[in-house]
């Protein structure tokens, strides 16, 4: 329904630009995704080699950070938008502030796989680090499609996931603080994986902070720092209000 | 029928006259019969306009005359027109539940690569959602870099191996087709028990090939023992001396078909170092002269300073094979040609030889694993029949490819073409030092 404002500007060349920045976004946004991916295939699968790949592609992640922040201020300088553009602009510049972090975390993830590579693997193969890999993946995937999709439901819905990630998050390190006392051999791979789970708990709160992004941009009502249920009611009836 | 109506007006106007005669006043008899007539007229004709206008509700209006005709003409149109569009529909209902039917996901992209419109596999494959993605532009819900450079390409070559969106152990295949003005067809498939299948298989070849290596090495060196031992009965020479050489056959086998694996499992592109492709050339050209079995006249000439960006080794196993292959196919009395130069549009190193040349129905198929023009010949020549498909995919890493010229009798041309971006500039002063410190060397040697 938003997506329709967009194309009610007087000024074609408008739309156009907005489009584009937001196409931008999302391409940014893919290209973190596949990122993020890789740095767990190459934590899980032992690759060192695609590990010190992703930590070396990481500067292209900003340099598209720094263009789409260009093309904002150019957009706001030039245009000067009210209301809904406004809002779309406000929350672009905030969503790829969050993914520059999530591509930073990815970097530090890769990072770690290429050390990692070389040394002994533990019996359980990271399942429980691939599972919850799995899982914010998935959550930034969601994050971007409501994004493209300008749907403020799923967003909330993606914002809601961010509580499993968080129990996953603990239960790893409670684990991981076991295997320290049982084979305190093992504590400097252990602390690697620490840093990588915590990175991946990181990447959960961006993607959940893109969302709340979301809701801001479709419904004008800002979310952050509130409890979910609230969230919900506001929704409701911001929706109610339009009807 | 109108001759009927005509003979009805006809009549009325005899009656009017017929009275005006009996009863005087012609004129008014007329007009009075006249406007009688027309007044009846328009009931008809108001009734065919109430039943247009409720139509297709009720019966049509029975009437006689010149209206009746009308009415029977206008049902017999409506249905025509009725049976026209039921088999249009069907056709179109029939056209929908097949295309929804396919295995294969079908997408219908406008010219801004917006979604027109996709069956349900498609939507299953890509996450689609089917209300709300309609008129969202495509690389903005599949974000995969890969396919988003595919995309807006300006051709579309061949088809797209991609990871879907959700993780998983999961491959599509994606080709798109232009048509219309600037509309795509994108077609998606769902290629994961290929692409496992095709990891097995290369999985396969490169264990195999290595596992066979160390049993060779044990018996080719136990082979060249027996060979050299004084004690070892006469008789055994010529048998030995086979083994020898088929050991040595197979060796090269093993070898070409690891380097050849080693290039199918490479990701991607190839590295960007510079190579001297000069400096390169200069050493075969060394190497081939100083075979003894070499045709009469290796020439090399230089032609351009500039080298190229990629993986030194893979330049040179493609160069190579190129080079070996040429020198095995010509007779002892032929010449063979290397040339190395460039243009506006690439790199180019090519290899004419006065060899046998290739029959053209051979063509196509010569890159292809040990493919063989003449089988009994090759086998003496003692290759390996992976060559040219090391080149092939050496070349692919690079984004260049192989061109090949024959004529059957007179001789070949190898060209292997590289693209512009792999194309190292460097300035014809190098090229002149460059030769002033190879020349030396050269006659050292």
């Amino acid at each position: 329904m938003e997506t329709a404002d967009l194309t009610h500007h007087i000024s074609r060349r408008f739309n156009e630009d907005l489009e584009k920045v937001r196409s931008q976004v999302l391409q940014m946004g893919g290209f973190v995704e596949q990122q993020l991916q890789k740095a767990i295939t190459a934590l899980v699968e032992g690759d060192g080699r695609l590990g010190e790949a992703v930590a070396t592609e990481d500067y292209k992640v900003n340099g598209m950070e720094v263009s789409i922040d260009e093309e904002c201020s150019r957009i706001l300088a030039t245009r000067s938008p009210a209301a809904g553009d406004l809002r779309v602009i406000v929350a672009i510049i905030k969503t790829i502030t969050d993914l520059e972090r999530i591509g930073d975390e990815g970097e530090k993830i890769g990072m770690i796989a290429s050390r990692l590579a070389s040394m002994e693997r533990p019996p359980d193969k990271y399942r429980s680090v691939k599972h919850l890999g799995r899982l914010v993946g998935q959550m930034v995937h969601d994050a971007l499609d409501a994004f493209a999709r300008m749907d403020a439901q799923s967003a909330l819905r993606t914002v809601r996931d961010d509580k499993a990630v968080d129990e996953e998050y603990e239960s790893i390190q409670r684990q991981c603080m076991t295997f320290m006392m049982e084979d305190p051999r093992s504590i400097t791979r252990v602390m690697e994986i620490m840093w990588v789970v915590r990175a991946m708990e990181r990447i959960g709160d961006h993607a959940k902070n893109i969302c709340e992004y979301i809701i801001y941009m479709v419904h004008g009502t800002d979310v952050r720092h509130t409890s979910l249920e609230d969230v919900a009611l506001q929704l409701a009836s911001a929706q109610n209000n339009r009807r | 029928m109108w001759s009927f109506a005509l003979a009805r007006l006809a009549g009325v106007l005899g009656l009017a006259v017929l009275l005006g005669l009996i009863f005087g006043q012609l004129w008014l008899w007329l007009l009075g019969l006249s406007c009688l007539y027309a007044a009846w007229q328009l009931i008809d004709l108001y009734r065919l306009d109430r039943w247009l206008s409720t139509r297709p509700k009720t019966d049509p209006p029975d009437m006689g005359g010149v209206w009746g005709g009308v009415v029977a003409q206008i049902v017999r149109l409506n249905r025509r027109k009725r049976f026209h569009k039921q088999r249009v529909l069907s056709l179109l209902r029939e056209l929908r539940r097949s295309t929804a039917a396919l295995p294969d996901g079908v997408i219908i992209l406008s010219r801004h690569r917006e979604i027109h419109w996709f069956n349900p596999p498609a939507g299953r494959l890509l996450g689609l959602k089917r209300g709300l993605d309609i008129g969202l532009r495509i690389d903005n819900l599949i974000r995969n870099p890969e396919f988003v450079k595919y995309l807006h390409g300006e051709r579309f070559a061949g088809p797209l191996v991609i990871r879907p969106p959700k993780p998983g152990e999961c491959y599509l295949s994606i080709q798109a087709v232009p048509y219309g003005a600037g509309q795509i067809l994108m077609l998606v498939r769902d290629v994961t028990r290929q692409m496992q299948i095709e990891a097995m298989r290369k999985d396969f070849v490169a264990n195999a090939s290595h596992e066979l290596r160390t049993p060779l090495t044990v018996i080719s060196g136990y082979l060249d023992t027996l060979a050299e031992d004084p004690g070892v009965d006469p008789a055994w020479a010529g048998p030995i001396h086979d083994m020898r050489s088929q050991t040595q056959r197979m060796t090269l086998i093993i070898g070409d078909l690891l380097e050849l694996s080693r290039l199918e499992s490479t990701e991607g592109e190839a590295v960007r170092d510079p190579v001297d492709t000069g400096a390169l050339l200069a050493r075969l050209h060394r190497d081939a002269l100083a075979r003894g079995d070499r045709p009469a006249q290796v020439e090399l000439s230089i032609e351009s300073a500039d080298g190229l960006f990629g993986s030194a080794r893979d330049i040179e196993s493609a160069f190579t094979n190129v080079l070996v292959n040429a020198l095995k196919y010509t007779p002892a009395t032929g010449s063979v040609h290397m040339r190395w130069w460039s243009d506006a549009g690439g790199a180019y190193f090519s290899v004419a030889d006065t060899g046998i040349g290739i029959p053209e129905e051979h063509l196509p198929r010569i890159t292809e694993r040990f493919y063989r023009v003449d089988p009994g010949r090759s086998r003496e020549q003692g290759g390996s029949g992976l060559g040219l498909a090391i080149v092939k995919h050496a070349l692919q890493l690079h984004g260049g490819q192989l061109d090949v010229h024959s004529v059957e009798g007179k001789g070949s041309t190898f060209t292997c073409e590289f693209p512009l971006v792999r194309v190292w500039r460097r300035p014809e002063r190098a090229v002149a030092e460059a030769a002033a410190q190879s020349a030396p060397r050269a006659k050292s040697a």
